[in-house]
């Protein structure tokens, strides 16, 4: 049992450590099981964040991006064995792979023909290899949802198959191992839910060339008829056709040459089809676009919040030992997803700072909370003015440590605290922090427009107290931006206005404010004249 | 509540400032709780504290000795206060820390103007 364990973890070791290493998964043994296959992964990111998702991507993967810019879109090849680690990617939200790309399509000139090359053109796509990719993809997340004790023990089998090949790489692998970190990526990885995905995901691909009975899968799907979906996206003005006809003369195609059934809601796979301009990209879905990838358990989307959320912090570069303050605010409820600690890139100190309005919860510290343990070895501290968001936090807090003591292992020692306080009155010391990211209130749902009129520059005052002066820096998301930015205008002398990136929220057109901190040090309102008020 | 954290806090009652540190600290219920030693962050994190009046000459080369943070380690880490109180120095007035976690929600009169 041990032994597969850490075989397990040994090839995981591998995958995980993105700053040690730089021996990439596909230089296994001679003569392996697998089929290494490389892949073009395609992934839904917040617009204007492009940029900081393909770092992560090349931090986390070794691999670089194609940036699709101010679409929303990256893509990168990565072995498939890397899969996992692309569903842990922090910001991004759908992931697709891709079967084929047109750089330039050359579009016929009337509808019947464009749609009549559509529906050739779905049996000249070579389809096997993206359906393994989805295939292994698939099974990853059944047994997330499912546990099934079957697969874990399949599984194991196949490790202990496999680790004949793999035995060289371990040996070198370990040369490299840091303790320290080690225990951080066990810990995660053991984790009886992640540890059953992953060393499946790993199995399955070893034996992804032996046979398509593998046994495990063969109970869930049979594997000749599928449900699918086409769906269409389309933006370019010169198409005479519309993303429905598109979608339907292609789906029709790809029907008859599967025999899959068409099938809107509950499909298996869905296949994507995105065409802006001249280009199209034809792709298959790797998570749900309802679900969000991360709502594994039992909560509410948060989808774009929790991406954003990290996409801002990531904006900021934390430095190490950097003093973080974040403010989320949001709704709904959210438990902890999970207490990974990833290895660490730099130390840092978190203060979360939850706070605005009166109808809050702890979703959004949560989320915060779920991008924020990507920087391990971080102290985290989370605030709400709100009791109820508090106590949900000293809740998830409780459960996280004991899930860690329950584990035997010291290394998770969750540096969280949380607090309760009122952003526009921190109870911190003044230049204290080092970085602030936060989620002003939209004025839609929560707080007012006029109400903005006066918190915002209370805030961005306060802000400006506790954050540290020269290098101090802050990333404010918000809708009201009329309002930020006349609270901006009087505040030139402790901040100055980086970068913004414009960012669609559900619909609303919001912004993310990179603000950095001047120079000046924060003089109270009581040692000036007159004292100073917002307006 | 950690004690580093604690190290972050300062009363912010009207017309404390910066007397409003460091609010005294009462605690009933106390737990320790392993974390992970590292000692590179220690060490960065101690300049960012405010020690009060300590003697810089002993604190040199602190870097190097490896008890000394691992005792700073486990008391600003490890060390978690579940209950008690914070006292604002100079107000007197009192925060309750309640499962760990500090009330720091001022009433409207005693919030900064």
């Amino acid at each position: 049992m041990s032994d597969i364990q850490e075989a397990t973890n040994q090839l995981l070791d591998v995958n995980l450590h993105e700053n040690q290493r730089s021996i990439q998964m596909t230089e296994s043994g001679p003569g392996s099981e697998s089929e290494h296959l490389q892949v073009t992964i395609g992934a839904t990111v917040p617009t204007g964040f492009e940029q900081t998702a393909a770092d992560e991507v090349r931090e986390k993967l070794r691999s670089s991006c194609k940036i699709s810019k101010d679409r929303g879109k990256i893509y990168f090849d990565i072995s498939v064995e890397s899969l996992a680690q692309v569903h842990c990617l922090r910001s991004v939200d759908n992931l697709f792979v891709v079967v084929q790309e047109f750089k330039d399509y050359q579009f016929k000139e009337t509808k019947e023909e464009v749609l009549k090359d559509f529906e050739e053109l779905a049996g000249k796509l070579s389809w096997s290899d993206p359906l393994k990719v989805w295939k292994i993809n698939t099974n990853f997340k059944k047994k997330k949802t499912k546990h099934k004790k079957i697969n874990q023990n399949s599984s194991k089998e196949k490790i202990d198959n496999g680790q004949g090949d793999k035995r060289d790489e371990k040996d070198v692998k370990k040369e490299f191992t840091n303790n320290a970190l080690d225990s951080h990526i066990l810990d995660y990885y053991e984790k009886p839910a992640i540890k059953e995905e992953i060393s499946t995901l790993v199995g399955d691909d070893l034996a992804s060339c032996k046979d398509e009975t593998d046994e495990s899968s063969k109970e869930e799907t049979s594997p000749e008829v599928l449900k699918f979906r086409v769906t269409c996206n389309r933006a370019g003005e010169k198409h005479c056709f519309s993303s429905n006809e598109a979608a339907r003369d292609f789906g029709g195609a790809v029907q008859d040459y599967f025999k899959w059934k068409a099938d809107m809601t509950n499909f298996d796979v869905e296949v994507l089809l995105n065409i802006h301009n001249n280009e199209i990209i034809v792709g298959i879905a790797l998570t749900e676009e309802s679900l969000h990838r991360r709502n594994i358990t039992h909560f509410g989307p948060t989808t774009l919040r929790s991406t954003l959320a990290y996409g801002m912090l990531r904006l900021c570069a934390p430095q190490p030992t950097d003093i973080i303050v974040d403010p989320m605010c949001g709704t709904g409820a959210i438990p902890i997803e999970d207490s990974s600690i990833s290895p660490v890139h730099h130390p840092s100190f978190y203060l979360t700072v939850e706070c605005l309005g009166k109808r809050k919860s702890c979703e959004a510290l949560c989320s915060w909370m779920r991008g924020a343990t990507e920087w391990a070895n971080c102290f985290h501290i989370a605030g709400d003015n709100n009791p109820l968001a508090v106590n949900r936090a000293a809740n998830n807090i409780s459960s996280l440590l004991t899930k860690s003591q329950t584990k035997g292992k010291l290394s998770c020692g969750l540096p969280i605290d949380a607090i309760q306080w009122d952003i526009c009155n921190l109870p911190l010391r003044t230049g204290s922090v080092d970085i602030i990211v936060t989620d002003m209130p939209f004025g839609k749902r929560m707080g007012s427009k006029k109400r903005n009129w006066n918190l915002y520059p209370a805030c961005l005052w306060e802000m400006s107290r506790v954050c540290r002066p020269r290098t101090g820096r802050a990333a404010l998301l918000t809708q009201d931006k009329k309002c930020f930015t006349k609270a901006l205008s009087g505040m030139g002398h402790v901040w100055q206005k980086v970068h913004t990136v414009w960012v669609n929220i559900g619909g609303l057109h919001a912004a993310v404010y990179l603000l950095k901190r001047t120079p000046q040090a924060f003089v109270h309102p009581s040692e000036q004249d007159g004292g100073r008020t917002p307006w | 509540m950690k004690l580093l954290t604690h190290n972050f806090l300062s009363s912010h009652v009207k017309g404390v400032g910066p007397r409003g540190f460091p609010l005294r600290l009462q605690a009933s219920e106390v737990r320790i709780m392993p974390v992970e030693f590292n000692p590179d962050f220690v060490a960065r994190m101690i300049p960012k504290l405010s020690l009060g009046e300590v003697p810089t000459e002993p604190i040199q080369g602190y870097e190097q000795n490896e008890d000394f943070l691992r005792t700073m380690h486990h008391i600003l880490l490890e060390v978690e206060v579940m209950e008690g109180t914070l006292q604002c120095p100079e107000s007197g007035r009192v925060f309750p820390i309640t499962r760990g976690i500090p009330n720091m929600l001022l009433s409207d009169e005693q919030t900064e103007a």
